[in-house]
């Protein structure tokens, strides 16, 4: 009998002490996902950590009206803090961006996590006070509250983030609290009521959490794909890059890495920019290459020269072209421009293709994402701009996106500056695109700018006015920079992310 | 009842238990594919315990070269050059020296060597191998262009201090205005040493090292340590001593308290490369490494260099010089009567090649034994805080080098994987038996310390790399020690031996880099030519 009651002080304090663990654990949770979801985490974490220990008294408080058989209550408590704390972190994540009052569901999680905590520790000790002299009951109790405080507050940054991030962390103290559960219910059957209930619910707890941790992964994504505002229509990885595409009635969006490349709504503005100035001012132009542009539509407006006789279009990724080779609905937006018999599609490197490249061009379009790291910032380079004018004829004229003069007009014009420094001649234009803001362009051509010849018809943007406005810089977008982007110094890469996280903020 | 000690064993216990299931239980011992190479030991052992056997072959030649290293192919273009005919024999399977490289479906990558500063002003012959192979692209303003495809790419370097990545590998994040005051005092004392001419006029520190000053009160430098120049000098941050340290490590294998402190100040004071179109302390790299400047450098010499030729005996006779080697392919014993010969191999083979009458004390030539690993890992890393990938990346306190970023020159967008290659100098006072310990190690034993090296910064590395290429360099680089460079072994090792035979290699200048080398061929080539 004494062996049993030894057993039992062990196991509650075992109890104590994974409790402990758990409930910090919790907040913690609270508080990281609430400063990486909402930031600013001096204040996310100052609220959540008060909120909790307030919810702690209430819990403490609402103890005394537990009555009955309290070893029940207290395997009752544990699962349920298991099943809300376990699943906090999943389901913070999961309606972060669905519904409006997402501060409100934190706080009420939190809360309830906090009551069901502070429930625990004034139970035990009522199971124990008749087992345990007063005075070491108190002692040992707070004593194994603290190690476990100390535990879980080490055990957090230093292993449980690294190693199992956020959702596996919460879902795994989730676990632990339901397993104290589920070892009282079978140690101590013979005291219980209700025990098969119990251990039924128990178990199931134990299966959900299992299953939080196995898929983790699938919800994060699952997550982050709730981020987009319509409906995805279709979300693949390339070994590149995460393509997901979305569609509200007739707007199709396509997203790269979660950056917006084009609205069908507004794309057209983009696009015919992007062509018509330039490629209008070259004479019977016939070879044309496209650099980036998987998506068709800069070779759609090229076709509409009846003169092009080839299009050679280089995009890294085949994930892209083929989908805008057979998703018919993308057909429709590239008026089935990737599948025509001008149009050569290679999935190379552009960088390593125009090396090897023996072929001149009467006109080139650059479509590149943004400069925003090391990688894409080598293709905005003098060395690569130097390779773009051998490969440019004599006569022709070669367009650059050079991502927004009015957000990072620095970084553009640093790709100008570069462009001269590679012997082109250059005129920067502008236009508003909705979608994506003030955008701007970077015409270059060898000797004189080249008068408009004739622009196609069934433009819906471009007209022959369209120059004198395009090329109109107001004062909030210039800036004269001597800086030009080297390989060995890529100071446009530093640059754009200077500009972007200014704007972000 | 419990008692207190008992109390809080179990206590410690429970808590012991969590810990130990919760993060260890995801490590797998799972075995990673890979290789341990290093040189040809077994064909070099065959000339410590030489072949009895018949001459087999007797050629005749004008010029032999011992070795295709960097010294011997820097020789090889300077006689090509001026119409002389030789031939080169090499040990290994290619040339190259510790300037090879390997190479997987990933990536090319350096075994050794793989990059070169830019050069200094005066440096002429060095500058004019690099037009040649169109390193330099011209000149404006009287300084050297670049070609922009071979300077390294931004960013460069990183350390990892304080538990994030800091731009640059001078520790400056979360090091105390104290430290850093002590650090600048470095620096400064290094510019002045930069700018310091001896009293014969010559620059205090020079590339060539035999183009330094001699001035008495400077080559007074070379009889203290590094670690005692740093303690005269009151450097006492040990922020600064681990970066000093970690630079010696760098360019000559060897720790403070072993280098000498002449040399060490020749690592910062002797580079005073210009250009137009980077900045002095950029250096010229490659996918492959110096190999890349090896290909270049053995390009008009390929027909007449013939590898896998253990050289096993030069006898200086009457007529010129017989060298006998052992020809791996055929496995049969030759001989070349030569008229002259170059020994562009290094000291501790010339100790058993040669029977000088001369005496050279080749207990002083030690050569600190290197690991060079190569990572193929994930293009994706988990990665710490702080500055991304660069291409050389350091860790503070590690006992290695880091590792740089193979694919940095790479143009194209990574893929799925890429190659790190991994530096660890063996730093041991007596090179010996860090060598001898080196090769007791296995490659699991050499995977588990690099691993336990780099998760430091790479939290899921072992998961993260499918493939681990290790190369040990049992005498990997000369050791510039206390009193080296400048003592008489040295320069006796040096001299010429009856107008026959030439010594070109970077051991005979106490540093291991490849203007010594390629210096030092040129030498020997001028010395051989005008003996005539």
């Amino acid at each position: 009998m004494k062996n049993q009651s030894k057993a039992f002080e062990l196991l509650l304090l075992l109890s104590v002490f994974v409790v402990a663990t758990c409930g910090l654990i919790y907040e913690l949770v609270a508080g990281t996902l609430a400063s990486y979801l909402l930031g600013d985490s001096i204040t996310q974490f100052s609220t959540i950590i008060g909120s909790y220990l307030f919810a702690m008294g209430i819990g403490s408080y609402l103890s005394k009206f537990l009555k009955g058989n309290l070893l029940s209550w207290f395997i009752r408590i544990e699962i349920m803090v298991g099943l809300v704390g376990g699943s906090s972190a999943a389901v913070l994540f999961v309606v972060f961006e669905q519904i409006v009052f997402f501060r409100l569901l934190l706080y009420a999680q939190v809360i309830l996590t906090g009551i069901l905590v502070g429930l625990e520790l004034p139970l035990l000790m009522r199971i124990l006070k008749d087992r345990i002299e007063f005075t070491d009951l108190v002692s040992r109790i707070f004593t194994f509250d603290y190690i476990g405080a100390l535990f879980a507050s080490l055990l957090f940054p230093l292993v449980l983030i690294p190693y199992l991030g956020l959702l596996r962390t919460s879902f795994f103290f989730g676990l632990l609290n339901i397993a104290v559960a589920l070892l009282v219910s079978h140690k101590f059957g013979n005291e219980l009521s209700s025990r098969r209930s119990l251990r039924w619910s128990a178990w199931l707890g134990i299966a959900l959490m299992v299953a939080g941790i196995a898929l983790s992964d699938k919800l994060t994504s699952f997550a982050e794909s709730l981020t987009y505002a319509d409906a995805i229509i279709y979300a693949k990885s390339s070994p590149y890059q995460r393509i997901v595409i979305t569609r509200n009635k007739n707007d199709w969006r396509l997203f790269l890495n979660g950056n917006l490349q084009f609205s069908s709504e507004d794309e057209y503005r983009y696009h015919e920019s992007l062509i018509h100035p330039g490629l209008s001012r070259v004479s019977d132009p016939k070879h044309v290459l496209i650099l980036g542009g998987g998506d068709g539509m800069a070779a759609r407006e090229i076709l509409k020269y009846p003169s092009v006789t080839s299009i050679k279009l280089v995009d890294l990724d085949r994930a892209i072209t083929d989908l805008f080779k057979k998703n018919e609905g993308l057909l429709k937006l590239n008026n089935r421009s990737l599948v025509s018999n001008k149009v050569q599609v290679y999935n190379e490197d552009a960088f390593q293709w125009i090396r090897q490249n023996k072929e001149t061009f009467d006109f080139i379009t650059v479509d590149f994402p943004d400069p925003s790291n090391y990688s894409l910032g080598k293709l905005y380079t003098l060395s690569f701009y130097r390779e773009l004018y051998n490969t440019l004829a004599d006569q022709g004229a070669l367009v650059i996106q050079a991502t927004s003069p009015y957000v990072a007009k620095e970084s553009f014009w640093i790709i100008d500056q570069t462009l001269r420094k590679a012997g082109f001649q250059t005129s920067p234009y502008h236009c508003h695109v909705p979608s994506f803001g003030e955008w701007g362009y970077i015409l270059a051509y060898k000797h004189d700018l080249p008068e408009v010849k004739q622009l196609p018809a069934g433009l819906r943007f471009i007209t022959e006015r369209s120059w004198t406005t395009m090329t109109d810089f107001p004062a909030d977008m210039i800036a004269r920079s001597n800086h030009y982007n080297t390989l060995n110094n890529q100071v446009l890469v530093n640059t754009f992310e200077r500009e972007w996280a200014v704007y972000f903020k | 009842m419990i008692t207190r000690r008992s109390f809080i064993k179990q206590g410690s216990l429970v808590a012991g238990s969590l810990l130990l299931s919760a993060p260890y239980s995801c490590t797998s011992d799972s075995t990673i594919p890979g290789s341990l190479g290093g040189p040809n030991a077994k064909a070099g052992h065959r000339i410590r315990t030489k072949t009895d056997g018949k001459i087999k072959e007797v050629i005749q030649e004008d010029i032999v070269i011992v070795g295709g290293g960097v010294s011997g192919l820097s020789a090889a273009r300077w006689l090509k050059m001026n119409g002389q005919s030789f031939r080169l024999l090499e040990l290994e399977k290619e040339a190259g020296g510790n300037s090879r490289s390997g190479s997987n479906a990933i990536s090319a990558y350096p075994l050794g060597a793989h990059y070169l500063p830019l050069p200094n002003v005066n440096n002429t012959e060095l500058l004019r191998f690099l037009e040649e192979c169109n390193v330099i692209t011209g000149y404006t303003n009287q300084r050297p262009v670049y070609n922009e495809y071979y300077l390294c790419f931004e960013p460069k370097e990183r350390l990892y201090i304080n538990h994030h990545w800091q731009e640059g590998l001078i520790p400056s994040e979360g090091v105390s205005p104290k430290d850093r005051s002590e650090i600048t005092r470095f620096v400064e004392l290094m510019d002045h040493y930069k700018n310091l001419q001896g009293a014969d006029g010559k620059m205090a520190f020079e590339i060539p090292v035999h183009e330094s000053s001699l001035d008495p009160k400077l080559l007074q430098l070379d009889t203290l340590s590094m670690d005692q120049f740093l303690t005269d000098n009151k450097f006492e941050s040990p922020y600064l001593r681990w970066y000093v340290n970690y630079c010696c490590a760098d360019d000559f294998g060897s720790a403070l308290k072993d280098t000498s402190a002449w040399a060490g100040i020749h690592y910062f004071s002797s580079r005073r490369g210009h250009s137009e179109n980077s900045k002095f302390d950029d250096v010229l790299t490659w996918p492959e490494g110096n190999h890349w400047l090896v290909k270049q450098l053995s390009r008009p010499s390929l027909p007449y260099i013939k590898t896998q030729c253990v050289v096993l005996n030069v006898v200086l006779t009457d007529k010129g010089i017989d060298i006998d080697f052992l020809d791996l392919e055929s496995n049969e014993l030759k001989q070349i009567e030569a008229k002259k010969a170059i020994m562009a191999s290094p000291q501790f083979v010339n100790k058993h090649l040669l029977h000088r009458t001369a005496s050279v004390d080749y207990s002083k030539f030690n050569y600190a034994p290197w690991l060079v690993a190569n990572l193929t890992v994930s293009a994706s890393l988990q990665e710490k805080r702080g500055e991304p990938l660069c291409w050389d990346n350091v860790i503070y306190g590690s006992n290695s080098l880091g590792y740089v970023h193979a694919q940095h020159q790479n143009l194209t967008i990574p893929k799925e994987e890429t190659v790190l290659t991994y530096y660890l100098p063996l730093t041991g006072t007596h090179c010996a038996a860090a060598r001898a310990d080196a090769e007791k190690k296995n490659l699991g034993e050499w995977t588990d310390l690099i691993f336990k090296d780099l998760e430091v910064v790479h939290p899921k590395l072992r998961s993260e790399t499918s493939r681990l290429d290790a190369h040990l360099w049992g005498h990997g680089m000369i050791r510039p020690d206390p009193g080296f460079i400048w003592g008489e072994d040295l320069r006796r090792a040096a001299t010429p031996i009856d107008n026959k035979v030439f010594f070109a290699h970077s051991d005979l200048s106490g540093i291991s880099i490849f203007e010594e080398a390629f210096q030092s061929g040129i030498t020997a080539a001028k010395q051989l030519m005008k003996s005539a």
